[in-house]
């Protein structure tokens, strides 16, 4: 019998779903055709491909547009995979990847991936606009 | 009058290999994989952008073999993971026009659309800009 | 002329006796193309092996009394049929995921304490007086909510769900489905109420769509479809200020 104390909304799990829902569109929609171009056809010069030169590449990331919809991709699909992963180990039977200091490590994975992607974005080919 | 213990009941244990006993499990715990090779991948790319920081004359694209079978294998998770995700959108979304609930098929051909038009516009300015 | 026969292999598990559960064998006879697994089950009582404990109802699919494992399936005994199965042996288990008590025969004490805790029935802030006659709806209301109200509490989904198997403290399929049944009722004002348990961190969240308690479905509930609708309105409760669903 569970304690009546912790029936009550769950708001951080709440938005981890949230969260998870979101960055799994932006994932479905978006990384099928980067993996195409940019992972298989770019490389077999099938087609030209804006990362295959430094000046076409660092034409297009010096754009602000681009490095917000970066952002944006990277931010909310690694928090879907840290939120998918983790429960991939709870269904794996690892029982502690439901404590609090596991949803700390990949979420907070999921952060600092975030992080270090605005670093590079904004480290990385000067805005020309 | 004597009073029996309650006679001990059989605990259930959940076998560790639960998700090869069945196809649908076995499918779903691929679905929940796919996040890894995906991920991998979108690591690859953080990796390329970062690359564009460094001098021209050094830079230097992936394009092994090896880093091209690496994409056609996350290009199959991820193929997955769209068509898996995408269809089951069409359960999760439920709204009313004009006091009609619109189908599912409808949502879900709506999302596959969606998939369409962000794949040719993805693919279209890593293309465009290239030239 | 040969009879046929089936070989039906039944979990025997005697608390007093038994440190763990074991298979016996059984051969029935098939007489009839229309016999399901539970007639079986009532030829094995009634003429092998009396001792033999199972639950069973209706025999019509309704009650939901009879569920059990066939091989390896959660399905209703009274609505399996031997000719899908003949000449191979049939494998009858217990519900997977809950406590065994003898035989076939499971615990299900955790899943009436999740029923109860979603208060399955309608709650009015005020009674409408008995002058006023009856709560009217429309067919388009009813339609809201009917496909969640047919389920028949037979807790195959539960058998169904392996988070439910590795977590026992997830609120799980079938009162998901029937919270969100009064939840859609346009009678009923008892969401917030509802909302702590359906909301909480065992509830609805630990779902991962696994969707298989609507693939066992006997009654076409859609379980899945439920817990995850009512993760999106609950989010969507959250997140736009003035989102109410009462």
């Amino acid at each position: 019998m569970r304690a009546e104390a912790r029936q009550r909304p769950a708001l951080a799990h709440l938005f981890f779903w949230f969260l998870f829902s979101q960055g799994g569109v932006l994932a479905a929609l978006l990384l099928p055709a980067h993996v195409l171009v940019q992972g298989i056809l770019g490389p077999l010069g099938f087609v030209p491909v804006v990362d295959r030169h430094h000046d076409t590449w660092i034409n297009v990331l010096g754009n602000p547009l681009v490095k917000l919809y970066l952002l944006v991709f990277f931010a909310f699909a690694f928090f879907h995979y840290a939120h998918r992963i983790r429960y991939f180990l709870v269904d794996l039977g690892v029982h502690a990847a439901k404590s609090v200091p596991a949803q700390v490590i990949f979420y907070g994975g999921a952060v600092v991936v975030t992080l270090i992607t605005l670093w590079v974005l904004l480290t990385t080919a000067p805005l020309f606009h | 009058m004597e009073t029996q213990a309650a006679p001990r009941e059989y605990r259930w244990r959940m076998p560790g290999n639960w998700w090869t006993r069945n196809r649908h499990y076995f499918n779903y715990m691929l679905r929940e994989f796919s996040s890894v090779p995906m991920a991998l991948w979108m690591l690859w790319l953080l990796v390329e952008i970062q690359r564009a920081g460094g001098a021209a004359s050094q830079y230097q694209p992936h394009g092994s073999p090896a880093f091209i079978a690496f994409s056609v294998i996350v290009l199959l998770f991820s193929l997955y993971h769209s068509v898996t995700f995408l269809s089951l959108a069409g359960t999760i979304l439920h709204f009313k026009v004009f006091d009609r609930p619109v189908p599912s098929r409808l949502i879900v051909l709506a999302m596959f659309g969606m998939w369409l038009v962000a794949s040719v516009v993805v693919a279209f300015v890593l293309v465009w800009f290239a030239r | 002329m040969a009879d046929k026969t089936l070989s039906i292999k039944a979990t025997r598990f005697d608390p007093q006796h038994d440190e763990k559960p074991r298979l016996q064998s059984y051969e029935v006879p098939f007489y009839d193309e229309s016999m399901v697994v539970l007639d079986a089950l009532n030829y094995i009582k009634s003429h092998v092996d009396g001792s033999l404990s199972y639950r069973w109802s209706c025999r019509m699919g309704i009650c939901g009394s009879c569920g059990m494992m066939v091989n390896g399936v959660p399905k209703l005994t009274c609505s399996a049929f031997l000719r899908d199965y003949w000449p191979r042996p049939v494998v009858v288990e217990p519900l997977n995921n809950f406590p065994i008590i003898r035989d076939l025969v499971i615990d299900m004490d955790d899943f009436m304490h999740k029923l109860k805790a979603i208060k399955p029935w309608i709650i009015r802030k005020q009674d409408i007086p008995l002058g006023a006659g009856e709560h009217r709806q429309t067919n388009e209301q009813i339609d809201d909510f009917r496909q969640f109200s047919q389920c028949i509490n037979c807790m195959l989904c539960y058998a169904a769900c392996p988070v439910y198997g590795l977590n026992g403290e997830f609120l799980g399929p079938a009162a998901t489905a029937l919270g969100r049944r009064y939840n859609l009722d346009s009678r009923d004002e008892g969401l917030k109420i509802r909302l702590p348990v359906i909301a909480e961190a065992e509830g609805i969240w630990e779902c991962s769509f696994v969707g298989e308690c609507s693939v066992v479905c006997p009654k076409g509930v859609d379980p899945a479809k439920a817990i995850q609708q009512t993760k999106l309105d609950t989010t969507l409760r959250f997140v736009l200020p003035y989102g109410s669903r009462e």
